[in-house]
């Protein structure tokens, strides 16, 4: 059973039953459950799983149902990590002293937590895992806001992002400060794998946490989540939106192995200009006001100097 | 399992997803799961949609774009081909058909009363686009 589940093409995937159920209580086209279900249906292992206050939780654990087809688990908003770090430590435990089961089964540990319970809330439980050498994977669901309780920033939230604790309005372009780079801050643990993914790229993101569910040790996802209610755009323009995301290089798709070795996994063909992924939201849409546009400008370049650094620490692989 | 008011709460509450036992559930497709009632698979979100994708099937190459896009688990693929859609769990949000390939698209959103087969009847045409 602990074999890499072989997955060459969408339609092998398709015959994956999913272990992930429908009926939950996500807004319609909310990115949360499409990325669940790629990481789910990535392998045929059992899993251990347990997720963090936040749209996730809330939604699939709503008593008395259940949309969770493994074993799961939710204590607080801030340790979803050390919950399943938990578990995994008391499997070894009981695998070091025999008395498994069935020892030949190789369960996969994983936690969930949006980006509120990753980059602030959480952050000192997630450093404490990646630190203690844990075999799991911590996947952030990065929709950029504390979407759950309405909206408000959280330090994940990029620059103009008009949040309800920073709203846009006569005096203010929204949120002022840049966004975390947790990517940076956890590969600097020095964790064997650390990845950012997009629910677009299915089969980036699938090679991705299987290689991440294959390493001995921690693993952080950092997976861009579209949010349809907080980043204000019709639900069926999730996958568009992602894939602004990633062509525009607003999300770049890269992999940090033993937090040294920078691999780039996406190269898009044509770099979209970052102006299409802002006017696609409405979260951004002041921003096209004459007074703010030089916003804009300040966004490409951010990006584009984002890029150069990528391409530069992947050549030279320090 | 008894209901229970909402303020007869355990502190930790344990909800079983299958009634007896599976060993492989990765290997186990949905319709051959004994889901309990404490199941979300058993609950339907059907009235949240006011608009419903439709499929039609002449149209299809099997890409299974829709499959993996779809957040709510209800494009049903079975053996590399769609099936069909769900109705209990879509919620109507329309990325099956704004993912799909084929032209015209194989998959098209109607309001929710539409009559299925008069909309499969009068599919539009092949979009030549312009020259």
């Amino acid at each position: 059973m602990s074999e890499v589940k072989n997955i060459k093409n969408l339609k092998e995937f398709s015959t994956s039953a999913d272990r992930f159920e429908g009926a939950n209580l996500l807004c319609p086209g909310c990115a949360h459950s499409i990325i669940v279900r790629e990481v789910l249906n990535a392998t045929n292992d059992d899993l251990i799983l347990s997720a963090s206050t936040g749209c996730l939780e809330v939604c699939t654990a709503v008593y008395p149902y259940t949309s969770w087809d493994a074993s799961w688990i939710h204590i607080g908003f801030e340790n979803s990590s050390t919950a399943v770090a938990g578990a995994e430590t008391m499997y070894k435990a009981l695998k070091k002293k025999g008395r498994l089961k069935q020892p030949e089964r190789t369960p996969k540990f994983i936690s969930f937590a949006g980006d509120g319970a990753s980059y602030d809330i959480g952050f000192q439980w997630i450093s404490g895992c990646m630190e203690r050498g844990h075999n799991m994977m911590h996947i952030v669901l990065d929709n950029e806001v504390y979407a759950n309780t309405g909206g408000q920033r959280s330090s994940s939230t990029p620059i103009g992002s008009s949040a309800t604790t920073t709203p846009a309005g006569k005096i203010s372009y929204g949120e002022k400060r840049n966004k975390k780079d947790m990517m940076s801050i956890m590969a600097a643990h020095g964790i064997p794998y650390a990845a950012q993914v997009s629910p677009n790229k299915w089969k980036d993101m699938v090679k991705k946490i299987q290689h991440g569910m294959a390493v001995d040790g921690p693993v952080f996802i950092n997976a861009v989540s579209p949010c349809t209610t907080e980043w204000k755009f019709d639900p069926k323009d999730t996958m568009n939106i992602a894939d602004l995301a990633t062509d525009t290089l607003v999300f770049p798709l890269y992999e940090i192995i033993d937090g040294r070795e920078l691999n780039i996994t996406y190269r898009p063909k044509n770099v979209i200009p970052v102006e299409e992924y802002l006017a696609a939201q409405g979260r951004f849409k002041h921003l096209f006001k004459d007074e703010y546009k030089y916003l804009i400008k300040e966004w490409q370049e951010r990006v584009d100097e984002k890029w150069a650094y990528l391409q530069r620490r992947e050549e030279a692989r320090v | 399992m008894a209901k229970k008011g909402w303020d007869e709460f355990e502190i930790g509450a344990m909800l079983r997803t299958f009634d007896g036992k599976i060993d492989d559930i990765a290997g186990t497709r949905q319709e051959d799961r004994a889901y309990s009632q404490n199941s979300s698979y058993t609950a339907s979100v059907a009235d949240w949609r006011l608009i419903k994708p439709v499929f039609n099937k002449d149209y299809c190459i099997d890409c299974q774009f829709c499959w993996i896009y779809c957040p709510d688990v209800s494009i049903v693929s079975r053996d590399k081909k769609l099936i069909g859609v769900d109705m209990d769990h879509c919620k109507g949000c329309g990325i099956c058909v704004e993912v799909c390939p084929t032209n015209p698209k194989s998959l098209l959103m109607f309001p929710e009363q539409a009559d299925e087969e008069t909309e499969i009847a009068n599919w539009p045409k092949k979009d030549e686009g312009e020259a």
